[in-house]
């Protein structure tokens, strides 16, 4: 809700009066002391395209605007009806039965139905797009009746309603996909707002015009517009002028420098953590690290606390584990596992017989890893016998460098905490994303079937278990979760949303 | 001068298939795997190779320069391979806005700089002194210290201006004016600077010129022989440093397009060549050329005009 303030300048003449004044009411705002109702938002993601394939969930709220899901996510992560009114599962979750709403219709009158729902899942599946993996153990999706629909996976999947609430459950138009080229900028859904490509800058603005038809609750505000910048300074500056409504800052030294801005809120949400993603633990590329004390004097040599006050003036946490606070998974205690204690990492190092330490090579995108995470490491490191060496690559070559040749033990980076705890397991510890040498061990094994077979609240103990073998067997050199700031003016209140850096479309209210 | 406009201009076609070229190679070099950027870290390889077959990365450079060309002759750049934008769209929308910052610093510069160097060149001692100290001091100054000084005084303490943003001109004049006065303003410090002086070293110059002295010595007025001889033929030098102020301002206004949060090409073209958008950067390159070319071939023109002699270089 944008409030604007640019209190007239009679000290700067005559011309600089008349831009003021212009500038107040050409910038889109109202008068003083007015405020009008479209949120604006800005944000460093923007969607690829608005085909729904192609979301991610940075981008996402530019697809709620347009689009709805099948199962909307709450704040707190709890899943509720959308266009599906309701999911069982079978006894051995392989089936997922969904019942739809049967008032829904597309903008040229195309009901939304199963068929409709089928078309989108097996093209989500069948895309390129970077979450097709998800659907990738969906087997078929039978159609009952217009209402009713049952997606049959080869395999238990516990996150699939995430999946449903987020990109694969955004249903589009099945009459658009013919023409998949117009779907990437003219969105085509069921969406409480529509993109009103007059005023939509792709690239830079996007904006968003409430749709009068919508089946479902209004949201509050008339109209949303989405701006993308390259920096966080001018999105600070626009949040102390009032241009922008809302933003997450992420820079430490941005979040710092609203402090003293009075008529900004500010929210922490933790998402991301950093630290080393460690994924060559049979020792292929670096073999002293198929021995657990060498992973375990990592973790011991790494001074988190002073790297998370001087690298991000403590705004954070430290932890040693990988799972979110907001997974089952999560202990509180697993957080200070690993002590800063070199002298116990070079016992350990003696130990696995290296007490003259050994070379560890590691990818330096600098876009994440800055000369003061560098030299911290490298230092940490060093005082324990480990030469940490950089080798320095550009982001792209550098994703091909770890995923495609193999070339590194493991990077620094910063990574996402879903709330969902199935998810982290897909990506962290079952062969495939990050976990690119495939390695595994007798208690995953064990573990991971139990898991993957309940839901995550029924799976509590195997979950505890699973995250303290990880951390104890050091699978992980995890430094500390960041606190990012969620900003709204005085106009607007936002509820951070649960597994995301970013809220939801649906998390924000007008003042009052 | 029609001859030596043609001329001109077929030199700027000749100098816009090479760059194109030289371009598309340099782009072509460094592998960055764009199909794994677009798709993510997460993606399975097979998905990567359908992408990168899909963008036709997996054609022979050639081929693909041979491609775009074709398309480009044809009036279509193609699309973004990030935003799945129309490349000539995308531009279009962009452009005006560097041109917004470039035509307004060159028009204050131009002003500014001509009144600074003709005052100080003409009246020289504590005036040429004063002249030359701002000019050395807006030249030092760092852009992006300048450039924060003035946006966190005048947009977020006195709030006298938006601090970010962009109002098209034909949305609203007053709000353009505000929306451009401070990132100009933030460009024009250093480019003042420098032609000033240029502009007072071309006007010692020629003042020092016998055909100078033989015109006052006729009893010419002062004035007339200012203006209308001692300008005319200090402008030259001093317009061609304004020409290249101006194509250095469709790299240079990157900074202030990003602290002002203004969609220009600048910004742009910093963005996509980051990620390796091959379509964009193209774009952004043909862009680029085709108005060093005009601004050269304006400047050369105007140059010829003032100075018949420079016609026959």
């Amino acid at each position: 809700m944008r409030i604007r303030r640019f209190p007239t300048a009679g000290s700067a003449g005559v011309v600089a009066a008349a831009l003021v004044l212009a500038g107040c009411a050409g910038a889109g705002g109202g008068a003083a002391g007015q405020s009008d109702p479209t949120l604006d938002i800005a944000t460093m993601t923007f969607p690829q395209s608005l085909d729904p394939v192609t979301a991610i969930g940075g981008a996402l709220p530019f697809f709620q605007a347009a689009y709805d899901s099948l199962v909307k996510r709450e704040p707190d992560g709890a899943y509720s009806p959308m266009l599906a009114t309701g999911w069982t599962w079978d006894t051995d979750r392989t089936k997922l039965s969904l019942t739809l709403r049967d008032d829904v219709r597309f903008d040229d009158g195309t009901p939304f139905d199963a068929a409709a729902v089928k078309a989108n899942l097996e093209r989500f599946k069948a895309s390129s797009g970077a979450n097709a993996k998800w659907l990738s153990g969906l087997e078929r999706v039978e159609v009952i009746d217009a209402t009713r629909v049952v997606l049959h996976l080869d395999a238990p999947d516990p996150a699939y309603l995430y999946y449903l609430s987020d990109a694969a459950g955004l249903m589009a138009n099945p009459a658009a996909f013919a023409d998949a080229e117009r779907l990437k900028t003219t969105p085509d859904g069921t969406g409480p707002y529509e993109l009103d490509a007059a005023q939509t800058v792709v690239g830079t603005k996007w904006v968003y015009r409430r749709a009068d038809d919508y089946w479902g609750e209004r949201l509050p505000f008339d109209g949303v517009t989405m701006t993308v910048f390259d920096n966080e300074t001018a999105i600070v500056n626009g949040l102390k002028t009032g241009q922008i409504d809302t933003a997450v800052v992420q820079d430490a030294n941005q979040q710092a420098s609203l402090e003293g801005a009075t008529t900004l809120t500010t929210t922490p949400v933790d998402f991301d953590y950093q630290g080393i993603l460690l994924f060559d633990r049979a020792g292929v590329v670096t073999p002293e690290l198929a021995d657990v004390r060498v992973r375990q004097a990592l973790n011991h040599a790494i001074d988190r606390k002073t790297m998370l006050e001087q690298i991000r003036r403590g705004k954070g946490a430290v932890t040693s584990q990988v799972f979110g606070a907001d997974t089952v998974a999560y202990d509180e205690s697993l957080d200070s596992y690993y002590a800063h204690d070199p002298e116990k990492a070079k016992q350990l190092l003696a130990e696995a017989g290296h007490a003259d330490g050994f070379e560890l090579k590691m990818p330096r995108m600098t876009s994440i890893v800055s000369d003061a995470i560098a030299a911290s490491l490298q230092s940490d490191l060093a005082d324990v016998g480990i030469t940490l060496t950089w080798v320095d690559v550009d982001q792209g070559d550098a994703l091909r460098r770890i995923f495609q040749d193999r070339e590194f033990s493991g990077f620094v980076m910063n990574n996402g905490q879903p709330a969902t705890d199935w998810l982290a397991i897909k990506d962290l510890v079952l062969p495939g994303t990050f976990n690119v040498f495939g390695y595994t061990d007798e208690t995953v094994r064990s573990l991971v079937p139990k898991i993957q077979a309940a839901q995550a609240e029924d799976a509590l103990d195997e979950l505890r278990a699973l995250n303290r073998h990880l951390v104890e067997d050091a699978w992980f050199v995890p430094f500390y979760r960041m606190t990012y700031a969620l900003v709204t003016d005085g106009g607007v209140t936002a509820l951070p949303q649960s597994g995301m850096a970013v809220p939801s479309l649906y998390n924000y209210q007008p003042t009052g | 001068m029609l001859r030596f406009a043609v001329r001109r201009l077929a030199a700027g076609l000749f100098l816009l298939f090479v760059v194109s070229f030289v371009s598309f190679v340099l782009l072509s070099v460094p592998n960055l795997d764009v199909a794994r950027q677009l798709l993510g870290q997460s993606a399975p390889q097979h998905a990567v190779d359908a992408k990168t077959a899909e963008l036709g990365l997996d054609q022979p450079i050639l081929a693909r320069y041979a491609q775009w060309l074709g398309d480009a002759l044809a009036g279509d750049l193609g699309t973004s391979w990030f935003t799945s934008e129309n490349v000539l769209t995308a531009i279009g929308h962009r452009l005006p806005v560097t041109l917004s910052l470039m035509l307004g610093v060159t028009l204050v510069t131009a002003v500014l700089a001509f009144l600074l160097g003709v005052w100080a060149g003409v009246r020289r001692g504590a005036v040429d002194r004063i002249v030359q100290v701002l000019g050395v001091v807006g030249y030092a100054l760092p852009g992006f210290l300048v450039t924060l000084v003035i946006v966190l005084v005048f947009a977020v303490q006195l709030r006298w201006f938006p601090a970010i943003g962009y109002i098209p001109l034909t949305t609203s004049v007053p709000g353009w004016l505000s929306t451009v006065t401070l990132p100009i303003l933030s460009l024009s410090v250093a480019a003042v600077a420098g032609v000033s002086q240029q502009v007072r070293s071309s006007v010692i110059d020629v003042l020092r010129q016998d055909y100078v002295r033989t015109l006052r010595a006729r009893g010419l007025p002062p004035g007339r022989v200012l203006f209308r001889h001692v300008l005319r033929n200090a402008a030259a030098p001093a317009l061609t440093v304004l020409g290249m102020q101006f194509v250095g301002l469709l790299g240079g206004a990157v900074l202030v397009e990003q602290i002002f949060g203004l969609p220009g090409i600048g910004s742009m073209t910093v963005t996509y060549t980051t990620r390796g958008d091959t379509p964009v950067i193209m774009g952004l390159v043909m862009t680029t050329v085709v108005c060093v070319v005009v601004i050269n071939l304006g400047v050369d023109l105007l140059v010829g005009w003032l100075n018949p002699k420079a016609r026959a270089a």
